[in-house]
């Protein structure tokens, strides 16, 4: 049997970017996106004002709700020709009645919605993206308060911090799935660590089998990473006799230097 | 099984112990498996009698086990030898070994460094070399004394007898029909190699294994002075029962070999691994009933956990410092704080399982490593991907690390070329045209490619040291230097072959 061949590594700016985003589940709640309007009623106000072409491609987009619904998508849909598509948007954007946004995922996109929908966080990335850009420091703040708040309380639930956070900082906006949100990322970077509780000791105050968060302990890593053998990016041509050997190894002389 | 430079470890180890002839051999028999005499020597090309010498010194030493198989259809057996890696990766253990005795019995150091330097050893030359060992001047000690601190490595199961030099193994036959005990546990369907086969055919029951030499009965005379002697019956008796027992220990010392018993010493080092590895993560007051915990533990069942009774645990926490102030309440709360639950055959001991302590252990050295060479962001994905053991998609990756875009591509890639992750692309057809996703997950063989590295780094460490070896022989202005070098390269060896027996024996 032949071995299969590697999958081609993945593109970083892919020319051709897929035509539709996909699907996934927010990481946080919408924060009270208003309700769309009733189909019928707006039908009759905004159509009326339309032309015979402007017509479907408006009604494509508001099908979109608040994923929108992309240029590529709705040339497909109707099948008009891309110039005459382009005519019809712009025109429909000037008159109001259609937005662009552009979604985080694929800046290359140009993503058609009407106006008076807010965008989902699918599309704009949610409390963590600022005009589609992750905003590093909002996220380094909302870090910072929840470890704050965790080396108060010892062990936390995501509630409990979420509460401690609000009380001191009435000005900030977190919800709790956004502090939940922010400690599942914390626990990936050993920050904090994921513990049940057991309902005693320690958790006496919690019940038990909840999700709890307390300081995270440093990792401890094998001798691999102290030699220079472990991060080497040479190890798969080094041999005992080769060209790159131990003993001709510069990394292993400026390690063995280093100790004197 | 053995990955390639696991291969070339176990053979500069043979190298350096037993010369070049021998690790020819050795590396013969981990490349090829089993093998025959005849076929080793048309393999290799060397003469039948240095052959047949090589594979006496790697039996002595237990690196090699030999079994009889089948030749075809017909009642004739051959010999085959099969090299047995993980002893052979076990010698550059031995001063850890004899740091365990050292702590436990030291009055049979000297007997484990005995057989440890040579291999499989009779009663009768252990008592020889022993007392030739003794420095002049010294009192010589006596025999009985020699049997005595014998006996405490057999009941301590330090020391076991050797396994059955040729036992009949048919490598057709699935049934293990002539396996005379099986270690994996029934319950877990272990798919054994053909080494770890060959290794419960050749082995002895428990009790036959650790069998101690047993006691000559002393004389009339001095009947009383003998605590083991119980009140003389009539001369007749006594006489019959003495010659039996004398007959039992004259073949127990002279004929019976004795070897250390790896298994062991591999678990007294997993639970001073276990032990170490937690101990950082403990609060303060929790310190002394860890270490009681693991001090009192009984004889092991098996080789993934550690069971301690309570009584044993306060016992040992009086010695301690602050150890006489707890209550039993609070001990009890601490150690199931701490993950040792009650035993469910003793309700008064707790048991500890070793094997997620382990298993987090390899995870934390393998996510520690990935953190230094690839840095924080690829320590946050790759646990994101060893947590969700599927298949992630990259969108799903951005979200919950809520790590920027590039960031993350950047980091997937550089994982993906040095193979710690896959990756696979998806189509999804719908209507409207096609849409393709990345999804990752990490390599099937990141653990392996991790133990090869293992081996690999372990293999460079040891030349370093025999590099910088015969640069002292050559006798050099820096010696001084020279020495501290290799004392740190050493040191290096012994600290990294504790995560070699992490992901290989524990």
């Amino acid at each position: 049997m032949p071995p299969r061949k590697r999958p081609p590594p993945p593109a970083k700016a892919p020319e051709a970017p897929p035509e539709t985003k996909p699907k996934i589940s927010p990481p946080a709640k919408p924060i009270a996106a208003a309700p769309p309007p009733p189909k019928a009623v707006l039908s009759d106000t905004v159509l009326a004002a339309l032309s015979q072409h402007e017509r479907p491609i408006y009604k494509l987009v508001f099908a979109g709700g608040d994923k929108g619904m992309s240029q590529t998508e709705i040339r497909i849909k109707t099948g008009m020709p891309t110039s005459t598509l382009t005519k019809h948007l712009r025109g429909l954007t000037s008159k109001g009645v259609l937005k662009v946004v552009n979604s985080v995922h694929k800046r290359a996109e140009k993503i058609y919605m009407d106006v008076r929908i807010d965008p989902s966080p699918e599309i704009t990335g949610g409390t963590w993206y600022r005009n589609g850009q992750l905003d590093s420091d909002a996220v380094a703040s909302a870090r910072r308060r929840c470890l704050d708040q965790i080396d108060k309380l010892g062990v936390a639930t995501a509630e409990s911090i979420h509460e401690g956070i609000s009380r001191e900082c009435s000005n900030l906006a977190y919800s709790t799935e956004q502090v939940r949100d922010i400690l599942r990322t914390m626990a990936l970077d050993r920050e904090v660590e994921e513990v049940r509780s057991t309902g005693a000791g320690e958790f006496g105050d919690l019940r038990a089998g909840r999700v709890c968060y307390r300081r995270g302990g440093p990792v401890q890593g094998g001798m691999m990473e102290r030699i220079p053998c472990g991060v080497c990016p040479r190890i798969d041509e080094c041999s005992p006799d080769g060209v790159i050997s131990p003993s001709t190894c510069v990394y292993y002389k400026k390690w063995l230097q280093m100790d004197f | 099984m053995v990955s390639q430079h696991g291969i070339l470890l176990a053979v500069a180890i043979i190298s350096d112990h037993f010369g070049p002839l021998v690790s020819k051999v050795c590396r013969c028999l981990l490349r090829h498996g089993a093998l025959p005499l005849q076929e080793i020597v048309r393999r290799l090309e060397l003469s039948p009698g240095q052959v047949k010498n090589s594979l006496l010194v790697l039996i002595q030493h237990n690196c090699v086990q030999a079994f009889n198989a089948p030749r075809g259809n017909g009642d004739k057996t051959v010999t085959h030898y099969l090299a047995i890696f993980d002893n052979i990766v076990h010698r550059q253990r031995f001063s850890k070994f004899l740091s365990i005795i050292r702590a436990d019995i030291p009055e049979s150091e000297a007997l484990l460094e005995g057989l440890l330097q040579n291999g499989r050893l009779t009663f009768g030359q252990l008592v020889e070399r022993t007392i030739s060992k003794v420095p002049e001047g010294s009192i010589t000690p006596a025999r009985e004394e020699i049997r005595m601190n014998f006996n405490k490595l057999v009941f301590a199961h330090y020391v076991e007898r050797c396994p059955k030099p040729e036992p009949f193994f048919d490598p057709l036959v699935d049934e293990q029909s002539t396996s005379s005990r099986k270690r994996a546990p029934k319950t877990v369907e272990i798919a054994l190699s053909i080494d770890k086969k060959v290794v419960n055919t050749a082995a002895l029951s428990d009790a036959e294994r650790f069998s101690e030499i047993p006691y000559i009965m002393e004389d009339a005379s001095n009947a009383n002075d003998s605590p083991r002697s119980s009140i003389s019956g009539a001369k007749r008796k006594h006489n019959a029962l003495e010659g039996d027992a004398e007959l039992d220990s004259t073949i127990a010392e002279n004929e019976v070999l004795w070897r250390a018993n790896f298994e062991k010493f591999t678990f007294c080092l997993k639970k001073k691994f276990c032990a170490d590895r937690k101990k950082p993560k403990l609060k303060v007051g929790t310190h002394p009933i860890w270490e009681a915990f693991f001090e009192a533990s009984l004889m092991e069942r098996d080789n993934n956990s550690v069971t301690s009774p309570i009584n044993g645990i306060m016992e040992r926490l009086g010695q301690k410092e602050g150890g006489t102030s707890m209550t039993l309440d609070h001990i009890t709360r601490v150690l199931e704080e701490l993950n040792c639950s009650p035993s469910s055959e003793d309700p008064d001991s707790f048991i500890l399982d070793l094997s997620r302590i382990v298993e987090a252990s390899r995870n934390e050295e393998i996510e520690s490593l990935v953190r230094k060479k690839y840095g924080q962001e690829a320590f946050t994905i790759f646990r994101l991907l060893v947590r969700e053991r599927g298949p992630v998609e990259t969108d799903k990756i951005i979200d919950t690390t809520i790590l920027d875009k590039q960031i993350v591509h950047g980091t997937l890639y550089k994982l993906w070329k040095d193979d710690y992750i896959d990756t696979e692309r998806i189509l999804s057809g719908t209507g409207t045209g096609n849409t393709q996703y990345f999804v990752w997950r990490v390599k099937n063989t990141f653990r392996e490619q991790f133990i090869d590295n293992l081996c690999h780094a372990a293999l460079n460490l040891r030349q370093m040291v025999n590099y910088i070896a015969e640069l002292l022989l050559e006798g050099s202005k820096d010696d001084t230097k020279l020495r501290n070098r290799k004392n740190i390269l050493i040191l290096a060896l012994t600290r990294h072959d504790d995560s070699l027996m992490l992901f290989q024996d524990f």
